[in-house]
């Protein structure tokens, strides 16, 4: 596969999940459900996953943390935006870790068993690594000192966090997983216009947000 | 053993540790009225009636509460720059600052305090005890 090709898949899904973050995140903060688990197992495990269907390029999905993450940082109005974007940039290098093993095919989630699993084990490893990180990289690049055990105390309650996004993880895997039968074809003219022009749209409206907030 | 046995053990190992956990964090989560500060016990009202008000300018707009500058040294602290404060939350949240940090923020009715130059992580809520180190 050509490597701007990739590249422009990386700015949109990207572009996407960052989008989501901010603008779908912060409404399901407001009306007080688990935004973070929420986000991770809905949006993340889709985002992540489609675009592992989609393109089967290694290092994809650490590109498209990177890429939603720096997108989260220019909307510091909700939530933790520091917080939030290295947990998001956290989230999508440690997916990369989790699938390391699993083929591209897919071939070894061929049984609904398996893609929950698989759905879980993810959702729930990467939202738990996520907020770990987060708690550890927030007051060092805030300028304050890092305290091991702050994050000690609070551990019980990252992993019993951790529970609502696994539970949705598993369903929303084989969920997307299903997405592979849907053929879409976008012809290579029409590609590269459709890629950039909705990531320049998410950003936009995330930027735009920004101002009106 | 292959992966179609240790993927859904694994499943199932995190699902018992999520679930462990709730349970765990249900039982000890510490529900009371009052927040310790120094070893002594005070209401929020107690707390708002010892130390200044003060409003700060925050990325979510103007905070207003206690001065922390203002109580800690009201409540027995001495020498507050030389230490350094823990603020629990009632789900076990805490973060540790110093005076420096400590000194800009403000403890609101809600029983949540603010700093205006810090991330919101460190925007404890539900405080039950701030100790000091």
């Amino acid at each position: 596969m050509k490597k701007w090709k990739v590249i422009a898949g990386i700015l949109l899904f990207g572009s996407l999940w960052g989008f989501s973050e901010v603008i779908i995140g912060s409404t399901i903060q407001d009306v007080g459900l688990p935004s973070g688990a929420i986000m991770t197992g809905v949006f993340a495990i889709f985002f992540l996953v489609s675009s592992r269907i989609i393109y089967r390029q290694p290092g994809m999905q650490f590109g498209i943390g990177l890429v939603a993450g720096g997108l989260r940082l220019f909307n510091p109005f909700v939530g933790c935006h520091l917080c939030s974007a290295i947990a998001i940039m956290a989230e999508g290098a440690i997916f990369e870790l989790i699938w390391y093993r699993i083929s591209f095919d897919f071939s070894e989630l061929k049984t609904t068993i398996m893609q929950g699993s698989m759905g879980i084990i993810s959702a729930y490893t990467i939202f738990v690594g996520g907020y770990i990180v987060t708690q550890i990289l927030t007051p060092i690049a805030d300028g304050a000192n890092f305290y091991i055990e702050n994050l000690i105390v609070f551990m019980p309650n990252i992993l019993a966090r951790g529970l609502i996004a696994a539970v949705i993880g598993g369903i929303v895997l084989p969920i997307t997983i299903l997405t592979k039968k849907i053929d879409i074809t976008i012809k290579d003219r029409l590609y590269y216009p459709t890629t950039i022009g909705l990531s320049i749209l998410c950003w936009f409206v995330v930027i735009g947000n920004w101002f009106v907030a | 053993m292959g992966k179609e046995k240790i993927i859904p053990i694994l499943a199932l190992i995190i699902l018992i540790i999520g679930g462990t956990s709730s349970a765990y964090v249900y039982a000890t989560q510490i529900d009371k009225e009052t927040i310790s500060i120094n070893g002594y016990e005070y209401t929020i009202d107690q707390l708002f009636y010892m130390g200044e008000a003060k409003t700060i300018e925050t990325m979510e707009g103007e905070k207003t509460g206690v001065s922390l500058e203002d109580l800690i040294p009201k409540l027995g602290v001495g020498c507050p720059s030389c230490h350094e404060y823990t603020i629990m939350g009632k789900e076990g949240y805490q973060k540790t600052v110093d005076w420096d940090i400590m000194k800009t923020g403000v403890l609101a009715d809600i029983k949540k305090v603010y700093f205006p130059d810090t991330a919101k992580s460190f925007w404890v809520g539900d405080i039950v005890e701030i100790e000091v180190k």
